[in-house]
């Protein structure tokens, strides 16, 4: 489809510093992630008595935990349930929102208000104690975080592929189709659809990243994912227990964090200039 | 004062790569009012900028700009602050964005006072509200306090002109002051600024692509295109014996003369790129009369009297 | 009526089904609950005698337009209802929590914007090395997990300097200069990320502002650049950082929730995640409904300023 051709075409042949930049990072995290079982030197879940709370040294870079599980291998098998969370979340939003907010944009009047006031309502609250109310409806756990993300971004791409359609919208091109004879469909899917994509590529970047956050908090809470998945964010309050004794257990999950964030960030903002030169997304 | 307001001296402006002004020589007399004319592009709202100083950090400045006899591009910024709202005034083309849009219009010209001068709030405000008046916005007092959307683009730029005449400058460009503006407004508009020079002695350089304005309100003109001066004359004589080719074929596209010969004739070729210009006239590629010395010298000025024509045809014994 | 008023009419009246519909989105809540939720709130506690009591209290058999009118009416006579688990009224407990979570969301907001305002004209105005600067503390405050960044500050302020303390809290009430150390810690790490935005934000919006016609004008008229820069651009872009601001209110809420938890405040924040994980759900209820509420009051004060402040909103209204 042409606005992922032009994606990977920015990135790669065009690409601007900071894109190149995140994309580069994000795919190493990615590559990470699915090669964790063959990366990772020690079982990420093996309690080791002798080594715990143990400092980093050349066999374990990151340290030993508070049962002295490797930090490091730990850490390589939590992206892959951060990394996961995060995308599927946001591709969700995508798949319901896209649709949402092209038919809302192209058709206009009441069928826009009737599709977008539920989804505004969404908005009334904010998006963690959303998440949190349903989490407390459903349960904790890795696929309801996803869920519940998804739930959150789906109000935001609505609003932003709605407004990116409703610029598009108004183009001669689309007009032109029309008069063409191409059917209302048609127009929408072919015409309007690829046209509006761009702010919400930027837009789904951008909540990637908050996304990795947002899961993080819920599972710090101990309301994400559950042990003995490994994620980032249990990693984080169990290693909060050891603070003072062993800082590794809390600063690299938390860098590792800051560090997927920071890559989603960059790729999204690198690419802002090119596919959303009129700042429809946030 | 003796001597012209204004001397443009081989004023040239680079952003970078491109050329936009190039070796701009010419004089404005105390009390006259001066038009700038050429296309859209030609440089010459970059001039106007060069003269107040509002041009961005990655415009290079050469050649000299005296006014009221000094140089000031050899002055300090500082000092060119003080110069612009109170010697030196600008009225720009859009009124709707010359305003603040969240002050109210009064306070606007109201500032302007302050800022030159040391007087109270008060005084201000009643000067402000008799420059108002002055520049025909009724019931001065109660708009003072209109923010700019409440009023029209006319009314707008009365203020806009008011704030540029607030402290009596002694030169005022005004750049298109009435191309956003509605017709019959320009009309009334243009009246305005030769009363406001009739009564406070001030000078104007009007900057258009109109050539019907000019002929209309200015004593002298001057004919740019691309970044070059091309003919320096009073305005009747650019119109009934013009001697550049580039003023000719401007005269030939006006609508009223041409209308009679059925269609607006059309120079061929466009504007030359400003990156890479030619190195002699720039009008050299579209010019009918070209001959091989345009394209790579630049033209001599050819200089009677109040007239100047910087160009190789003109200057090879065409008559007087 | 002048606009501004009109304006401010149509945004409170709006406000009302907004309120409405998250209260029926949170009296929904508990009764999606899988299962008996009553059962499941009480656990180990649940009796047969005292399910059938509670189930009765709340209204639970009968049919939910019933439900839903008997809880808005106790609701606006101020009865939230009790916790089962503690039996103690949920006014009372919410009661005391709020303060906690204002105190700490409130004192967040305006260190952000002490710091982040001023670095953001600074930004926008400045030269390259302090973009630089700038720029580096946008991406790391953007990036860096809110309560990931408390930890580091124990760590170092706590742990190892031993200036500040970990947790705990005292009301402002009883001991001023205690309720500032405890809350130190957790404001700093709420305002840290806060101000990153807003640097951001006013930042950009400055640019925006700094670049536009009618500033040029400003200058043609000599004003001095303090005077462009603080009397008209700031007025002017201070439109859409307000309307930032709103937003991430709604944001710094949902880190406050984590940053209680973290350092152990007794706010409203903690009182819905313990709650969560003891399925205590008329307290979910009770809480979600109070922060939501601060949200949809803290979003109308921002509307609310947005009207007072946008100079066009003749305009705006007239659409």
């Amino acid at each position: 489809m042409s606005a992922v051709s032009t994606a990977v075409r920015s990135v790669t042949v065009r690409g601007n510093r900071r894109t190149r930049a995140g994309a580069a990072i994000l795919a190493a995290l990615v590559l990470i992630a699915l090669l964790a079982p063959v990366l990772a030197p020690h079982d990420p879940n093996a309690i080791d008595p002798s080594r715990i709370l143990a400092g980093p040294d050349l066999s374990h870079p990151f340290g030993s935990d508070a049962l002295g599980r490797d930090v490091f291998s730990r850490v390589l098998f939590a992206y892959r349930v951060s990394l996961a969370v995060a995308i599927g979340s946001v591709l969700l939003a995508l798949a319901v929102g896209v649709p949402l907010g092209l038919i809302a944009g192209y058709f206009g009047g009441p069928v826009d208000s009737l599709l977008m006031r539920p989804v505004d309502l969404l908005l009334a609250l904010p998006a963690l104690l959303l998440a949190l109310s349903l989490i407390s409806v459903i349960g904790p756990g890795t696929w309801v975080a996803l869920f519940a993300i998804a739930v959150i971004y789906l109000p935001i791409m609505a609003r932003v592929v709605r407004s990116s359609v409703l610029r598009v919208v108004n183009e001669e091109y689309v007009a032109g189709a029309g008069a063409r004879g191409v059917s209302r469909m048609g127009v929408m899917v072919r015409h309007v659809l690829p046209n509006s994509l761009g702010p919400s590529l930027v837009q789904a970047s951008v909540l990637m990243g908050f996304a990795i956050q947002i899961e993080a908090a819920l599972s710090f809470l101990g309301l994400g994912a559950q042990p003995p998945t490994p994620s980032l964010g249990l990693m984080l309050a169990d290693g909060y227990q050891v603070l003072q004794q062993a800082p590794w257990a809390d600063i690299f999950p938390g860098l590792a964090i800051a560090i997927a964030v920071l890559a989603f960030m960059l790729i999204g903002d690198g690419m802002r200039a090119h596919f959303d030169p009129h700042g429809v997304s946030r | 004062m003796s001597g012209p307001l204004l001397t443009l001296d081989g004023v040239s402006v680079d952003f970078g790569p491109v050329s936009a002004v190039n070796d701009v020589s010419l004089e404005v007399s105390e009390g006259e009012i001066f038009g700038l004319v050429g296309e859209s592009g030609c440089g010459k709202t970059t001039l106007a900028m060069a003269v107040m100083g509002l041009l961005p950090a990655t415009a290079a400045v050469r050649g000299a700009i005296r006014f009221e006899g000094e140089d000031v591009l050899t002055r300090s910024e500082a000092d060119r602050r003080k110069l612009r709202g109170d010697r030196i005034s600008m009225v720009f083309q859009d009124p709707r964005a010359a305003l603040d849009p969240a002050y109210p219009v009064g306070e606007q010209v109201a500032e302007t006072i302050r800022a030159h001068r040391p007087v109270t709030r008060r005084a201000a405000r009643e000067q402000a509200i008799r420059l108002l008046g002055e520049v025909g916005i009724p019931a001065a007092t109660e708009r003072y306090r209109d923010p700019p959307h409440r009023l029209s683009g006319g009314m707008q730029q009365r203020v806009v002109i008011a704030t540029a005449l607030a402290n009596e400058p002694a030169l005022l460009i005004a750049d298109e002051p009435t191309t956003a503006l509605d017709v019959t407004i320009q009309a009334q508009i243009l009246g305005l600024i030769r009363e406001l020079r009739d009564r406070h002695r001030t000078t104007v350089v009007l900057i258009a692509h109109d050539l019907g304005v000019v002929a209309e309100l200015c004593d002298r003109a001057g004919v740019l295109y691309a970044g070059q001066l091309m003919e320096v004359a009073p305005v009747e004589r650019i119109f009934a014996a013009p001697q550049h080719p580039y003023t000719k074929a401007l005269l030939a596209a006006l609508p009223t003369r041409a209308a009679a010969r059925g269609a607006l004739p059309v120079a061929a070729g466009g504007v030359p790129d400003l990156a890479d210009p030619p190195p002699g006239c720039r009008f050299a590629p579209r010019c009918p009369v070209r001959m091989e010395a345009c394209e790579t010298v630049p033209p001599p000025v050819l200089s009677e009297p109040g007239h100047a024509t910087a160009c190789w045809y003109a200057a090879q014994g065409a008559p007087g | 009526m002048s606009a501004r008023t009109r304006y401010a009419l149509e945004r409170l009246l709006l406000t009302i089904p907004t309120l409405l519909a998250m209260s029926l989105f949170v009296f929904l809540l508990i009764r999606l609950v899988p299962g008996d939720p009553v059962r499941t709130m009480l656990g180990f506690r649940a009796t047969p005698a005292n399910v059938a009591t509670i189930r009765h209290q709340l209204h639970l058999d009968e049919p939910l337009p019933t439900q839903y009118i008997a809880w808005m009416g106790a609701l606006l006579h101020g009865d939230l209802g009790r916790d089962y688990i503690s039996h103690a009224p949920l006014s009372q407990l919410l009661g005391e929590a709020l303060p906690v979570t204002l105190e700490l969301t409130l004192l967040a907001m305006a260190l952000a914007l002490a710091v982040g305002l001023p670095l953001g004209v600074l930004a926008a105005t400045g030269r390259g090395p302090v973009r630089r600067l700038t720029d580096g503390f946008v991406i790391a405050g953007v990036s860096i997990p809110d309560f990931w960044l408390g930890t580091l500050l124990v760590l170092l302020f706590a742990a190892t300097l031993e200036w500040l303390p970990p947790s705990g809290y005292v009301p402002f009430t009883s001991d001023p200069v205690a309720n500032l150390r405890y809350m130190a810690l957790p404001v700093l790490t709420l305002a840290v990320g806060e101000a990153a935005y807003i640097l951001r934000t006013t930042r950009g919006a400055m640019e925006e502002t700094l670049g536009a016609p009618f500033v040029t004008f400003l200058r043609a008229k000599g004003l001095p650049e303090r005077a462009i820069v603080f009397r008209h651009a700031l007025r002017n872009a201070s439109v859409p950082i307000v309307t930032v601001v709103g937003i991430q209110f709604g944001v710094l809420l949902g880190g406050a929730i984590v940053i209680e938890t973290l350092f152990g405040l007794p706010g409203v924040g903690r009182l819905t995640v313990t709650a969560i994980n003891q399925r205590n759900y008329t307290v979910v209820q009770g809480s979600v409904l109070v922060i939501a509420t601060m949200f949809i009051l803290v979003n109308l004060a921002t509307d609310l300023l947005y009207g007072w402040l946008d100079p066009r909103i003749d305009e705006v209204v007239e659409r």
